[in-house]
Parts: structure tokens; C-alpha cells; sequence
């Protein structure tokens, strides 16, 4: 099949080139190139190459589209206006217009994480009560110390720091200061919905019956847990028990820190007899080259199946699946 | 796992929103609208979704594994407010005929009631995507810690990444809650910052050292250039206020409104918190450093006694730029000088430095630089130091972000991210409350569900 021609954008002239025979001496790879007959009136812009009948690519509508976008209405989100966020769409805080479910939220500004973490490391206050006074998740209030600890011990060792990345993020960035009079940061008294409790249950009742929480999640399963039980803080609920039999806010205040330190001590305290129960169980043999580890165990643990993942050694006809093909060897955890 | 090869990651034709800071991707987003359905079968409607959902939610995971990862019950949580709860034991919801008392006229009884959600429906729809958001590399593109979640996959890959204080390597590790991951500070650096833009004057023949001096320009852009000028200004500024305290029987009644106006511009550049300037900002800078050089012309013209003093004071204040001009270890060590005066200062002063501009007719002179003029200095060098000129580094010096970059910048709250070491803490598993998904994807709920619908693979 000879080569295809486009219709349009042939020209009879430049088809000359390849219908004549070229002159055995002309084929050299500098001449080779250069057409004979090349239309010296006027060449086509569109062709730049003259051996080729393609039309040079031009520009699309949607790509002329997107220049279009660049240089006007998209021109405002290449850089980033001082001190606010730039979403697309003029919203504030929602970052993707079509979706109304995701909101960009605030994030701790330097201040707000300093107030934390002075108020945990300086003045010692229990992680539950900062929680509770910033309105602060308490894992969040972990986290912001224990970066900030880090950060400081960086300081210290003159390591550099991101800081010109820092400032120009969180200028980018809703921020909460954690003032008084601002919004509360986030719910600290979440509890997980769980997927029992999402059916709809017919439970008939008594209407002298005082049908609380308790029984709600009884009805739903035996083992469901009521929101009291879930309660991250319940020491709040106490304070506002107490506030609500008549007890001083100051007192009931007092009281709340004093029961949120002692039920942080008692957690403490559980910690370090769990890894001293731990300890005691092994045996430790120093050999100045190597300290052995003994620990007794117990061999028939093997699960049902036999292969249990705790279970100790290699057991006859349970082969170990992780030279199998295709087996995920990802670490789950990372002590 | 090899890497599937995109061609058009970010064509126009067919275009698919992806997670990266791209400013294609930025433009696609922007006539990204729901398509219209009503005219295809349930099972179109539903690959369609598919297909445009997976193109941004981890388009790098091949669909067998997004299909393990899938799960059907997304996680939900609900705020309990701890006064609802002190007061009542919820049964006065299922009072009366089981759903709670109502009044005369079919309203609720007023009374406390559990505050702190939104009354609106958990958006369960939208967060198919959740089990993706615990890995590795998304997580780290979530925390703005990188331009793409392909980028970020790379750097774990690479090894810039730990987690928990040791070296990761899988971008397909599940973070769990309460794991800390940190990226190398010059890989986000890089990552997020400008790149260094090839010399525009290659083109043209080279004069060695007329075209170095060209690029260095060039490759300053606007904000290096502005930031000068607000040192310049508030150093010429400085200088001007110091010669005029001291020259202050001559044009005292005719200098001290301009005087005035200098210190408070000053102080306006000084309480500037971010080295990005605004044109509003460059332009007023501009004006002030014309009003310092006509003030300045007029003093000389006016023949003081004090002219020789001035020039001390400018000498001393082009020392101090010079200053700021020295190689980076220097200039490193000058700083760290600068910021423990300037903390001394502080403490001397009190945390009010404008009190003492009021008060003290900024008398309190070191040399000829009043405290006030010595410590816009140091705040101004200090910044410097902190975002140094260095040629060495793979991006653009001083650091600025990229563009196109801020309609990208959010964090989501399942995350809690320290931007000065580049790490942060992957809190709980993102959740859905009333109203509200914590999982962003930038889909309407009707093309969610439709994908969702997708993998439940009920046919």
C-alpha cells in the first residue's frame, strides 16, 4: 500500500519531491535531506520538515484552553496570597468544590503547639486535662509533644531545621491559636460507631420502662459497650455531674485534674508492672560477647489450626508461607 | 512492584484529577464536574466512577491490591457531649410511644441535648478510600511533605524516610495509629520548594562576568528582591532616624513628622511576619526608600553639623548588610550572635518594643543605631541566616514554595504534622462524622457511591 496522504493538507508541490526520481549523485545524507524541487515562492509555514506531508502540530483548543486558564482566571492560585488559603472555587475551607463532605480544618499554629506543650512538659499538667482545656485530642496533644521534643533536641544539637518551610506551610494553612473565644479546635469526646449499632432495631418496651443507653447497646449485641463505657475522658462527665449537684466550677475543676493525674498514674502503673511481669519471665545470660534471652514457652500453644502466628519453632507439616510466591512480607508494625 | 507507565498522567482530553500539586492537574480540577448519568446503564455509571476515583486515590496501586485493601464498613465516630451525658441516661429518647416526649404542638422539649455534631448524615460514602490513606506514601503526601504521592513513593523507596526513628522502605506499609514518620528536610525541601530555573541568559553569547551577575538577579526573582528592599529601607530608615535624633535643633519641628512615619514603617516591616511580600507591600517599601533618599538630600543641603556622624551611621549600617552577604557559615555563626543580643535586647526592653519607640525618643543609642534600628537589623539577619542564598542546594535559594502549590495545601486532621523536622503522627484512622469525611477526595457523594457500589461487586 503506497503511504497514506492527508487530504487537506497536501500540496501538489511538495508531492512533486517524492513522485520525481532523484539523481543517483544527489544522494548523499547532507542532500538527502534537502528536497530538489522545494517551492521557492512561498513555503508553507505549517510544514517545517519538507519531506513530510504531516501538518506540524498545532496547538488544541484544550490546550489553548489551559493557557488561556494559566494567564487568567487560574493565575490568583500560582502563588499563595500572604496569610490565608487559596482554594479552589473562592471557599475558604473547602478545598475540592464538588465535594462538600471534606473540609480543609485548622491546624495547631507554633503558638498553640508552645501553649501545649509548655503546659504538659513545664507546669506538668496530666494529658487529659490539657486535652480538655485546649479542646485538643488527646493523642493530638501526645503528638504535638513529643514532635516538639524532638525538634528541641534538634535545636540543641545545631541540626538544621525546616523553618522557612514551616512558616510558608502554615501561612497557607487555616490555623487555630487556641485562644479564648475561638472555636473549639475538635471533638475530644468521640467515640467509635460501631457497625452493630448502625442497623435498625425494633425493641419493644414498656413505656414505664426507663429504657437508657446501657440497654440500647445491650439490645444491639451482647458484647456492645454503652457511649459511658467508651467515654477517651470519662472524668469529664464526673466534673459535670459534680457542677450539676451543685459543686463549686472551681472545686469540680480541681477535682476533674486531680482524678484525670491519678487515672493517668494508675495507667503508668499498669505499664511498668506489665514490663516488669515481662521481665521476670525471662532470663538473662551476659556472656560479654552476646546477652542470651531466655524465655519459657509453651509448645502445644499452636492455636487451632497449629499455625498460629505467635507460636513458637517450626512445626512439622506447617510449612512457613513467607518464601511463598506472591506473600506480602510489609512489616506490620514498627516498635 | 514495577511501576506501571502513564502515558497523558495529566491530559487534557480525558482528563483524571490526580494527587499531585501539578498545575495541569490543578486546571483538570477545575472543570472537574460530576458527569452526567442519567443516560447510561447502571453498569457504565458505575466503572465510570470507578475509573475516575481510582485515577486520583492511589492511581500507583494496582487494582488487585486496592481491591484487598477494600473494606465495606468504613469507620464513623460521634462527638458525646459530657454535660448531655451527666444529665441523662438517654431514656428520655425512648420515652413516651419510644421515640422521645414531644410538646403540645409537636416541637422537642427543650432541654440539653448532645451537642457537638453537625445534624446532618455521616457521609459513609465518601470514605471508600480510607484503608488507602494508612499507607506510607500517601500518608507523606497528605502531610505535605511531598509533591505527588508518586513522589513520595519514591522517597521511601529511596530510603529518606523513617518511621517510628527507623529507616522504611515499603511505600505500601499500613501506618498504624500513633506512628511518627519523618522525611529527610532537604528531600521536602526539594520536593516543595522552586526549582532551580536553567539560566535564562545561556542563550545569549557569555560575558563571564557581566551574565553571572545577570543570573544571580534572575535566579533571585521578586521576593529576594523584595526582601532587600524592605532591609535597605528599614536600614535607611534606621540611619535616618538616628541622624535626626541627633541633629534635633536644626529641622526638628520640620523633620520630626517624617521622622515619625519612618519609625513606624519600620516597625510595620519589622512585625511583618513572612518574607512574602505583596505588590501593595513592595510598592510601599519603594516609596519609603524615595522619601528616606529626598529627606536625606535635604538634611546634606541644610548643612548640619552632624553630617559627618550620619555618614558614620551609614557606614556602620553598610557593615551590617555586608554582613548579611557572607558565606553561609558565617554568616550561620553571625546570626546565632544576633539572635542572643537580640534576645538580651528583648529582655531589657520588655516585650513591648513600641512602647519604647513612644516613650523613649529612641535615645537609647548603641553606637549610632538606636536599639530599635539594631534590633530590625538583627530580626532582619536572622530571617537571612534562617533562608540563606546557598547555590549548592538542588532548589531554588532562599526557599520559596512552588507555585501552583497553595490550592493543594490542607492537612487532614488524622494527621498531626511538625513542618520544622518534617515529621508527623499518624493519629487514628481517618473517620466519618455527620456532615463530615475525613478522607479527601475531590468527588461528588453520587460518583463515591457508584464506586463503591463498584466493589461490593454485587453485579
Amino acid at each position: 500500500m503506497p503511504p497514506r496522504i492527508r487530504g487537506s493538507s497536501c500540496q501538489p508541490q511538495l508531492l512533486l519531491n517524492y513522485l520525481e526520481p532523484v539523481p543517483s549523485s544527489s544522494i548523499s545524507p547532507a542532500s538527502a535531506l534537502t528536497p530538489l524541487h522545494r517551492p521557492t515562492a512561498s513555503p508553507s509555514p505549517k510544514c517545517s520538515r519538507a519531506f513530510s506531508t504531516t501538518p506540524a502540530p498545532q496547538i488544541t483548543k484544550l490546550r489553548r484552553a489551559f493557557k488561556e486558564w494559566c494567564a487568567d482566571k487560574g493565575l490568583m492560585y500560582r502563588n499563595a496570597p500572604y496569610d490565608q488559603t487559596n482554594y479552589m472555587g473562592f471557599s475558604r475551607t473547602r478545598p475540592f468544590p464538588e465535594n462538600e463532605h471534606f473540609k480543609s480544618e485548622p491546624v495547631l499554629s507554633v503558638r498553640a503547639r508552645n501553649m501545649i506543650w509548655e503546659a504538659i512538659m513545664v507546669k506538668g499538667m496530666p494529658l487529659k486535662a490539657v486535652s480538655a482545656e485546649f479542646h485538643v485530642d488527646m493523642r493530638r496533644v501526645a503528638a504535638v509533644v513529643r514532635m516538639m521534643e524532638i525538634e528541641k533536641k534538634w535545636e540543641r544539637e545545631d541540626k538544621p531545621l525546616a523553618h522557612a518551610y514551616a512558616r510558608a506551610i502554615t501561612a497557607m494553612l487555616p490555623r487555630a491559636d487556641l485562644l479564648e473565644g475561638e472555636n473549639k479546635f475538635e471533638p475530644i469526646n468521640d467515640i467509635h460507631v460501631h457497625s452493630y449499632t448502625t442497623q435498625q432495631l425494633f425493641v419493644p418496651a414498656s413505656e414505664s420502662r426507663q429504657f437508657t443507653r446501657a440497654d440500647a447497646a445491650k439490645a444491639f449485641g451482647e458484647h456492645i459497650l454503652p457511649p459511658d463505657a467508651k467515654m477517651r475522658i470519662p472524668e469529664l462527665v464526673q466534673m459535670e455531674r459534680n457542677l450539676v449537684e451543685g459543686m463549686e466550677p472551681r472545686e469540680a475543676r480541681g477535682r476533674f485534674i486531680k482524678e484525670a493525674a491519678e487515672s493517668e498514674q494508675a495507667f503508668a502503673e499498669r505499664q511498668r508492672e506489665r514490663a516488669l511481669a515481662a521481665e521476670e519471665r525471662k532470663t538473662r545470660v551476659n556472656t560479654g560477647r552476646f546477652e542470651f534471652r531466655f524465655e519459657k514457652i509453651n509448645a502445644e500453644n499452636v492455636g487451632p489450626t497449629g499455625r498460629a502466628r505467635k507460636a513458637a519453632g517450626w512445626r512439622y507439616g506447617a510449612p512457613h508461607m513467607d518464601r511463598r510466591r506472591g506473600e506480602v512480607k510489609i512489616p506490620t508494625s514498627v516498635g | 512492584m514495577k511501576q506501571r507507565r502513564l502515558l497523558r498522567f495529566h491530559g487534557l482530553k480525558r482528563p483524571r484529577v490526580r494527587q499531585t500539586w501539578n498545575k495541569y492537574n490543578l486546571f483538570n480540577l477545575s472543570r472537574l464536574r460530576t458527569p452526567f448519568l442519567q443516560s447510561k446503564t447502571f453498569f457504565q455509571q458505575k466503572w465510570m466512577s470507578k475509573s475516575l476515583t481510582r485515577g486520583y486515590h492511589g492511581e500507583h496501586i494496582k487494582e488487585y491490591q486496592w481491591e484487598r485493601m477494600f473494606s465495606r464498613r468504613s469507620l464513623a465516630a460521634i462527638n458525646m457531649d459530657p454535660a448531655y451525658m451527666a444529665q441523662h441516661d438517654g431514656s428520655e429518647q425512648a420515652a413516651g410511644r419510644g421515640s422521645g416526649r414531644k410538646m403540645a404542638d409537636g416541637s422537642d422539649i427543650p432541654g440539653p441535648r448532645n451537642r457537638g455534631n453537625l445534624n446532618q448524615a455521616t457521609p459513609y460514602m465518601q470514605m471508600i478510600f480510607a484503608p488507602m490513606e494508612r499507607r506510607l506514601d500517601i500518608a507523606i503526601f497528605r502531610a505535605l511533605f511531598a509533591s505527588s504521592a508518586r513522589q513520595a513513593r519514591q522517597f521511601v523507596l529511596h530510603g529518606a524516610v523513617t518511621v517510628n526513628g527507623k529507616k522504611m522502605t515499603y511505600p505500601g506499609y499500613l501506618l498504624n495509629p500513633g506512628d511518627m514518620f519523618q522525611v529527610d528536610i532537604e528531600r521536602v525541601m526539594t520536593a516543595t520548594g522552586q526549582p532551580k530555573r536553567p539560566n535564562r541568559n545561556q542563550k545569549a553569547p557569555k560575558n563571564t562576568e557581566t551574565s553571572e551577575g545577570e543570573e544571580g538577579e534572575v535566579a533571585e526573582g521578586e521576593a529576594t528582591e523584595t526582601a532587600e528592599g524592605a532591609a535597605e529601607g528599614a536600614a535607611e530608615g534606621a540611619a535616618e532616624g538616628a541622624a535626626e535624633t541627633v541633629d534635633a535643633d536644626a529641622a526638628k519641628s520640620k523633620h520630626f513628622k517624617t521622622l515619625r512615619e519612618l519609625k513606624t514603617r519600620a516597625q510595620n516591616v519589622m512585625s511583618m511576619k513572612d518574607q512574602v511580600m505583596r505588590a501593595k507591600e513592595k510598592k510601599a517599601l519603594r516609596k519609603l526608600l524615595v522619601q528616606i533618599k529626598e529627606t536625606m538630600n535635604r538634611s546634606r543641603k541644610a548643612d548640619d553639623p552632624s553630617v559627618a556622624e550620619m555618614n558614620q551611621a551609614e557606614r556602620e549600617l553598610t557593615d551590617l548588610l555586608s554582613e548579611m552577604s557572607l558565606s553561609y557559615t558565617q554568616q550561620a555563626a553571625k546570626a546565632k550572635k544576633a539572635t542572643i543580643e537580640w534576645k538580651k535586647q528583648q529582655e531589657q526592653q520588655g516585650p513591648d518594643v513600641a512602647k519604647m519607640l513612644r516613650s523613649g525618643s529612641a535615645a537609647a543609642k548603641v553606637g549610632l543605631l538606636t536599639a530599635q534600628q539594631r534590633t530590625v537589623l538583627l530580626w532582619m539577619m536572622r530571617r537571612e541566616a534562617e533562608n540563606p542564598r546557598d547555590d549548592s542546594k538542588p532548589y531554588a535559594t532562599p526557599w520559596k514554595p512552588r507555585d501552583w502549590m497553595s490550592p493543594f495545601a490542607f492537612i487532614p486532621r488524622y494527621l498531626e504534622v511538625n513542618q520544622n523536622i518534617c515529621a508527623a503522627v499518624y493519629l487514628r484512622h481517618p473517620v466519618a462524622r455527620p456532615g463530615l469525611s475525613e478522607v479527601p477526595t475531590p468527588f461528588a457523594p453520587v460518583l463515591s457511591q457508584l464506586a463503591f457500589n463498584w466493589y461490593l461487586r454485587r453485579g
